[in-house]
């Protein structure tokens, strides 16, 4: 047994993985579209800037998670012996801070502007030997750029869940999301359009206040992962029950009394530390109870692909607490 | 434009140009042909429908009305001498910007109120909307950019600066936010736009 090995996706799995970072090239290309598009248009609207820069900023995360899919299969090394699995909650981390800290920076921005009652002008634009107003073309543009927010939530949603991928997770109902970051926009270019100045930057404060939103979604996510928060339900709050269907796994045992499992999730997989209490009758000397506990890793291993990494240790008692902890020679039960 | 016109609609001016009829901004029926369509091509239609409909109206509006006061009124204009864009003339401005004024005024119906002075005090009125336009050869990269509205560039020149050939788009500045009005002001500038180049030569240095 060795103290450490790269995480690897099962072989049915391996093509969703693939298709993560295809969709991750996807939604950059698509967004930088979109963001050209609203760039090109932009005027001197408030609301065209913060959807503008919104659009950029989504593709920050499929950016982080490129970069971190190319680390998490690595084999662990003498610096990282655990390995580089937790190279997703750094890409929530970069995501988690760039979002925050735009978000509060464009929210401060359209509220002066609200503040300092700026009108926001917008003339013409000439397209095709036409000139119109601008405003017509910005409404165009958010159209656009709702509908490939829209379609990357819908491509996105389906992989996330068959990988329990987190990070894809967040991606999908941040792009998701979009349509009412898009949606304010286009109704603050209306208000306009009929006279009412404000709706411009009061549009761009609720497109604001949607990102501060995603970044804090982010920064939980972060947060969770450094406390070594239990396994949750994949866009939910919930526990899972996995340490639960671990620990009954290793209670099967024949050789074991009692088991309880303590998990935590390192990217795309889970990891953790399984305690078994073998059976005082069970008459195994020191070398059979090795043998048997490091077949009963492999066993649990099973139970789930993402699991990796397990530690199993033997000890002579466990708490019947949640979760177990590990007792005094049976003295504490 | 009395049947079911919404209540702070401007009241109809003789010779506007872009004409509305109310009927056709009326949405299609939710629950018309397109129900069987994916949720984003049942989103378009209509979408595009109420925009088409929107620009036949007379949108966008002025949140100060500037355009309506104006077209028969009196449009007061802001101009810092810069010859050989705005001149001083006994009759308030001369030069290549006053053509615009003109067109405008003739095309509006308007009289001109000329308030000449430095650029700091007019742009500064026209943040405030205090002035309708100001005229005095700005170019787009104006440090004013930001408080006022500049339009889009009328004429590029190219001058000499530092020995290098440069491009200055020039550009006049007219109310922020004001939109409708901001519209008409560059619709007209498009207009004149192959004159520029003979009246900048006619004024060559």
């Amino acid at each position: 047994m060795s103290i450490g090995s790269a995480f690897a996706f099962p072989e049915e799995m391996r093509e969703l993985h693939r298709r993560i970072r295809r969709l991750s090239w996807l939604s950059i290309v698509l967004l930088f579209i979109a963001g050209t598009l609203i760039f090109l248009t932009v005027g001197q609207s408030q609301a065209m800037k913060t959807a503008w820069i919104s659009d950029i900023l989504t593709a920050v995360p499929p950016m982080a998670l490129l970069v971190a899919l190319r680390y998490e299969l690595r084999p662990p090394s003498k610096r990282f012996p655990s390995g580089y699995t937790r190279a997703v909650s750094v890409a929530f981390l970069v995501t988690a801070s760039i979002l925050s800290i735009v978000g509060l920076y464009l929210l401060y921005d359209s509220l002066t502007k609200l503040l300092r009652r700026e009108h926001p002008p917008i003339g013409t634009i000439e397209l095709f030997g036409n000139q119109f107003w601008l405003g017509w073309a910005m409404l165009v543009t958010l159209f656009l750029s709702m509908c490939v927010g829209i379609t990357l939530g819908k491509l996105k949603t389906p992989v996330a869940k068959k990988l329990q991928s987190k990070a894809l997770q967040a991606e999908a109902e941040m792009n998701q999301a979009e349509w009412m970051s898009e949606g304010a926009a286009i109704l603050g270019i209306l208000l306009v359009a009929f006279g009412f100045w404000w709706g411009d930057a009061a549009a761009a404060a609720f497109i604001s206040i949607e990102i501060i939103r995603d970044g804090w979604h982010n920064v939980r996510q972060v947060i969770g992962d450094l406390m070594d928060e239990a396994p949750t339900k994949l866009g939910k709050k919930d526990l899972e029950d996995l340490p639960d269907r671990v620990a009954a796994v290793a209670r099967r045992l024949p050789w074991v009394t009692d088991a309880g499992a303590r998990l935590r999730e390192h990217g795309h997989a889970v990891t953790g530390e399984i305690f078994i209490v073998p059976r005082p009758d069970s008459g195994m000397d020191a070398a059979a109870l090795l043998r048997a506990t490091e077949d009963a890793a492999r066993q649990i291993g099973d139970v789930d692909w993402r699991l990796h990494g397990l530690a199993v240790v033997p000890v002579t008692a466990l708490e019947s607490s949640i979760p177990p902890r590990v007792g005094h020679d049976g003295a504490s039960r | 434009m009395s049947n079911g016109a919404l209540a702070n609609d401007p009241p109809p001016v003789a010779g506007d140009t872009t004409t509305c009829r109310r009927g056709e901004r009326s949405l299609p029926p939710p629950d018309g042909p397109h129900r069987t369509l994916a949720p984003m091509h049942r989103l378009s239609a209509p979408l595009l429908l109420t925009a088409a409909a929107l620009a036949a109206c007379n949108l966008p509006r002025d949140p100060d009305g500037t355009l309506d006061r104006v077209r028969g009124g009196t449009m007061r204009v802001g101009m810092v001498i810069d010859t050989p864009w705005v001149t001083d003339s006994s009759d308030g401005a001369g030069g290549i910007e006053r053509t615009i004024v003109n067109d405008l005024a003739r095309e509006l119906g308007a009289k001109v109120e000329w308030h000449p002075g430095p650029a700091a005090a007019l742009l500064d009125s026209l943040h405030e909307r205090e002035l309708d336009m100001v005229i005095g050869g700005f170019t787009t990269q104006s440090p004013w950019k930001r408080q006022v509205a500049l339009t889009k560039p009328y004429y590029t020149d190219t001058v000499m600066v530092h020995g290098k050939r440069t491009e200055q788009p020039h550009a006049v500045a007219v109310a922020p936010g004001e939109n409708a009005w901001h519209v008409v002001v560059e619709r007209v500038l498009r207009g004149k736009k192959n004159e520029f180049p003979a009246l900048r030569q006619a004024r060559a240095r």
